[in-house]
């Protein structure tokens, strides 16, 4: 299989930040020209987290999002304040083709996994999982790295998947904004924990960061970040890495 | 003659705009298709879908869908599980009867690898055909946990998890696609291109 290479923008409307140890935030750009420059360098897929309306509670701003999926042909996956099956749904309508979820389903009902899972099909649920590193476990996070829920990381993995989410998207606590290498451990329990696709995010901070996350977890995809916002390297030139130490990507 | 490609929407399918957007991309002219009586403003048509076999099947009969698609002679395009509907018979959330164009059935996907199958993936064209003419070994977009099972209308195989599958079918002017074009990048857009072309049998 062919490990997918997202793009993935932290968005606090209207732009698109660089999150730091999931504090302290640096603007970086417009998330729809953003997208349509990883489209356009060869992204598989681009993932939009909106960072801030869950700790706000707010409603999700649509705008950017309907306006960032225009340029795209490729999937796009929307996450961030969803709280409701009525949410998905709006996201769908915006033009997302999977919609992600941790806070609400974590605080509130675990329940609203399987119901959006009936509606759309697994394949548009994702489950964002929030890693937190305490001894030799993982505890799950919430509201972007800020609230701990007590719930074991492999347990929640486990149970997200007979709820009937379609993939798992994973960011680790310690690792995000860091750009020093992904949590090795923690991708590889989980992705040999689950029969969903999971993909990995924190801590791409070299392609060496990349490759090494791919051989030692075999994850399906791996979002990448500010390792691209910083224009230190392109999709093209992760993929053209990734073909010469014999790793499968797309075209 | 006018080209009007119409869009079959019913129930929740989402992916009707990403179908729009990409076919008014490939120079195509669209028309959403909202009630039966529409079909008699276009051309050719495409059937998206998202979901689950069962409920696709519910809400095209609620919609008044069934007999028009049943009766139609215009050539038709199945995106996903618009191409699984086509079949017989499908078995998810239990036994249900598709529109039968094709002789086959709908099962879950049994790989040694993550389901639902995700990712972009090489199709295999084992019949040359109009629609994927030009893309005969192009990488598409896949996103779905089951498979259409069919051993006589094959026009395209994918191989995942040391397991092959049917990507693509055709029988008459009927075409179906197990992956998602209107996500597949430019290779996307030139079967949309190929469909927009297709003169029909």
């Amino acid at each position: 299989m062919k490990t997918r290479i997202i793009a993935k923008l932290d968005v606090k409307p209207p732009y698109v930040v660089k999150p730091v140890h999931f504090e302290g935030l640096r603007k970086i750009g417009k998330p729809s020209e953003m997208a349509k420059k990883y489209y356009e360098q060869g992204a598989d897929e681009v993932m939009y987290i909106d960072i801030v309306s869950s700790l706000y509670q707010r409603e999700m701003i649509t705008e950017d999002i309907e306006k960032t999926a225009r340029e795209l042909f490729v999937p796009f996956g929307v996450g961030g304040a969803v709280r409701s099956v009525e949410d998905f749904s709006k996201l769908f309508h915006k033009g997302a083709d999977k919609v992600a979820i941790n806070t609400y389903a974590v605080q509130e009902d675990k329940q609203i996994i399987r119901q959006a899972a009936e509606i759309f099909g697994n394949q548009a649920v994702v489950v964002n999982i929030e890693a937190k590193k305490w001894d030799n476990n993982w505890e799950c996070y919430t509201d972007c790295g800020r609230i701990q829920s007590g719930l074991d990381v492999i347990v929640w993995a486990k149970e997200v998947e007979s709820l009937g989410a379609g993939e798992i998207l994973l960011q680790s606590v310690d690792k995000d904004g860091r750009n020093r290498g992904f949590d090795l451990e923690l991708c590889r329990k989980v992705v040999e924990s689950v029969n969903i696709p999971v993909v990995v995010a924190s801590g791409a901070g070299s392609l060496e960061d990349i490759k090494e996350v791919i051989e030692y977890a075999r994850p399906s995809g791996v979002a990448i970040a500010s390792l691209l916002h910083y224009d230190k390297t392109t999709i093209n030139d992760i993929k053209i890495y990734l073909r010469k130490h014999n790793i499968k990507v797309s075209r | 003659m006018s080209n009007i490609i119409g869009i079959v929407n019913y129930g929740i399918a989402g992916n009707v705009h990403s179908i729009k957007k990409a076919i008014e991309k490939a120079g195509g002219e669209t028309l959403v298709i909202n009630v039966p009586e529409e079909f008699n403003m276009v051309s050719k048509i495409v059937l998206p879908g998202v979901g689950s076999f069962k409920d696709a099947m519910e809400e095209l009969e609620n919609d008044g869908f069934i007999d028009v698609l049943k009766e139609n002679k215009k050539p038709i395009l199945g995106i996903c599980l618009g191409m699984q509907i086509l079949s017989t018979i499908g078995f998810e959330y239990g036994k249900t009867k598709g529109l039968g164009f094709i002789q086959a059935e709908v099962r879950p996907m049994l790989v040694d690898a993550k389901v639902p199958h995700v990712g972009f993936n090489t199709i295999n064209v084992v019949n040359t055909n109009e629609i994927l003419n030009g893309l005969e070994n192009d990488e598409f977009y896949f996103m779905h946990s089951y498979e259409v099972i069919n051993y006589t209308n094959i026009v395209s195989l994918t191989e995942y998890g040391q397991h092959t599958f049917v990507s693509a079918i055709k029988i008459n002017n009927i075409f179906g696609v197990q992956f998602h074009p209107e996500k597949s990048r430019e290779a996307g857009i030139k079967l949309f291109k190929n469909f927009i072309n297709y003169k029909g049998e």
